[in-house]
């Protein structure tokens, strides 16, 4: 709820101001944070040495043991988590520059929301969207669903889908 | 600021310890780097260290600032890298040689010579071979401009440093010819590579045993596939009265019938020059190798010392 000029009261879509939230800093490869701020610094993670240091909002940012793929506003998968590739069978040099519905499709029909995954995460990928949790499964296996969670990540900005519970 | 070395061509080459300084990564990521995704591709110092170019750290250097994983990097950084070999293409099919030596100085300020002519000069060629033919005035023109550019980059080559004289029997047909590039490739890579060349045409023979006295060849390269098998046969012959028997490769030479004399035993090459040339290279020293043996006397051994 807001005042206009004429001091009347009006409801307006406020976009949610992602500035304040808590960042988490991860590598796109192995998934671990940084032990120090030295490490942190780093564009290349210092532990694993094959994966960039990216930074995600805390609700949305993968655990160490969490399988992920980035996924840019093209919906063409940027880096593959070394976690999602054992997941996947396909190592990260294969899905690198692929659509991401070659290895991933929406598994939730009867979900409520018209939005798909794809529109989750392009709206991810242009960083204007909350985090948010969908139905998927691998693109060549049926009888396989996991809940995934599809939030902002960069630099540059991009969306991050991570993989958390299989149903 | 890392000390860089360059070569006689200006190509700007850096150690692992620079390169790995340079993208603030450590030298044993580096090497995971080549392991895992083929890229930064180092050439061998003589002493088997490698050295980085210059513009192939700084592309992935760059990609790495714009990219989310290292593997988009390096695709990145790739795809950076291939735009040469069509900015060549298109130099060269619109007859502007300038504009063609521009790439090729584009292509060396990212990677070596070696990988410039492999990776980019001869690619491009056999692609306006495939394009226009090889009766077509931009065949002409991009014949002759490689050769060109072949040769004075062999020119600029420093002087042999090897003790290995190679003996290359060009079998082609003129500069026209479709391996013609690659065989002066094979030539500028063997020269590179430290050792002393003497190319001849298969055509001519004599006086080849005058040629042969101040070259005094290790080995002999038959390279090209448009002479005869009756005419290269002649001129092998030619060679081995005058010089002995040599260790002889084939390079870019498909022989339905086995040449006569020694040559049976022809190493055919690979037709990448630079494998090519690394396997002259160990030819020649299998040669000699085998002639020591032959001429160091046999030693007796005691049979108590046999036995065990």
């Amino acid at each position: 709820m807001s005042t206009d000029a004429q001091g009347q009261s009006s409801l307006r879509v406020l976009q949610r101001d992602r500035s304040t939230e808590p960042l988490k800093v991860f590598c796109g490869h192995c998934g671990r944070s940084p032990d120090n701020e030295s490490e942190a610094d780093s564009r290349v993670c210092t532990k694993c040495g094959l994966g960039l240091m990216l930074q995600a909002p805390a609700d949305a940012a993968p655990g160490p043991s969490d399988p992920f793929l980035v996924v840019d506003g093209a919906l063409t998968i940027c880096a593959v988590s070394r976690i999602a590739e054992r997941l996947l069978e396909v190592s990260e040099t294969e899905a690198v520059n692929r659509h991401v519905a070659e290895f991933l499709v929406p598994a939730d029909a009867e979900s409520s929301s018209g939005e798909s995954l794809a529109s989750l995460l392009a709206w991810a990928a242009r960083g204007e969207t909350p985090s948010a949790q969908v139905v998927i499964r691998p693109a060549n296996t049926f009888g396989v669903r996991y809940w995934a969670r599809v939030g902002p990540c960069g630099p540059p900005t991009a969306a991050l889908l991570v993989l958390a519970d299989a149903r | 600021m890392p000390r860089t070395c360059s070569d006689s061509l200006g190509v700007r080459y850096l150690k692992t310890s620079e390169a790995a300084a340079l993208l603030n990564v450590s030298p044993n990521t580096l090497r995971a780097w080549e392991r895992r995704f083929g890229y930064p591709k180092p050439q061998r110092s003589p002493g088997k260290h490698r050295l980085y170019t210059h513009g192939e750290i700084a592309a992935l250097k760059d990609a790495l600032q714009e990219g989310l994983s290292i593997s988009s990097a390096v695709s990145r950084a790739r795809e950076g890298l291939s735009a040469d070999a069509d900015t060549l293409i298109g130099a060269l099919s619109s007859f502007d040689r300038e504009r063609a030596d521009s790439a090729m100085e584009a292509a060396l300020a990212l990677r070596s010579i070696e990988r410039s002519v492999e990776e980019i000069l001869l690619p491009s060629l056999e692609e306006l071979e495939q394009r226009h033919g090889l009766d077509s005035a931009r065949w002409a023109l991009a014949a002759r401009w490689a050769s060109d550019w072949l040769r004075r980059a062999q020119r600029l080559t420093p002087p042999p440093v090897r003790r290995v004289s190679l003996l290359i029997g060009d079998a082609s047909r003129d500069e026209l010819d479709p391996d013609a590039p690659a065989i002066r490739a094979l030539e500028l890579l063997c020269a590179r590579a430290g050792a002393r060349l003497l190319c001849l045409s298969v055509r001519g023979i004599a006086g080849l045993g005058d040629a042969l006295a101040v070259a005094e060849p290790d080995a002999v390269v038959l390279a090209g596939g448009f002479a005869r098998d009756d005419e290269v046969a002649r001129w092998a012959y030619s060679v081995r009265s005058a010089a002995g028997a040599l260790p002889v490769a084939l390079y870019r030479r498909e022989v339905l019938r086995p040449l006569r004399a020694r040559t049976t035993g022809a190493a055919h090459l690979s037709s990448a020059p630079s494998e090519a040339q690394s396997q002259v290279l160990e030819l020649v020293e299998a040669g000699r190798l085998a002639s020591e043996k032959r001429t160091s006397p046999t030693r007796l051994v005691p049979r108590e010392k046999r036995a065990g």
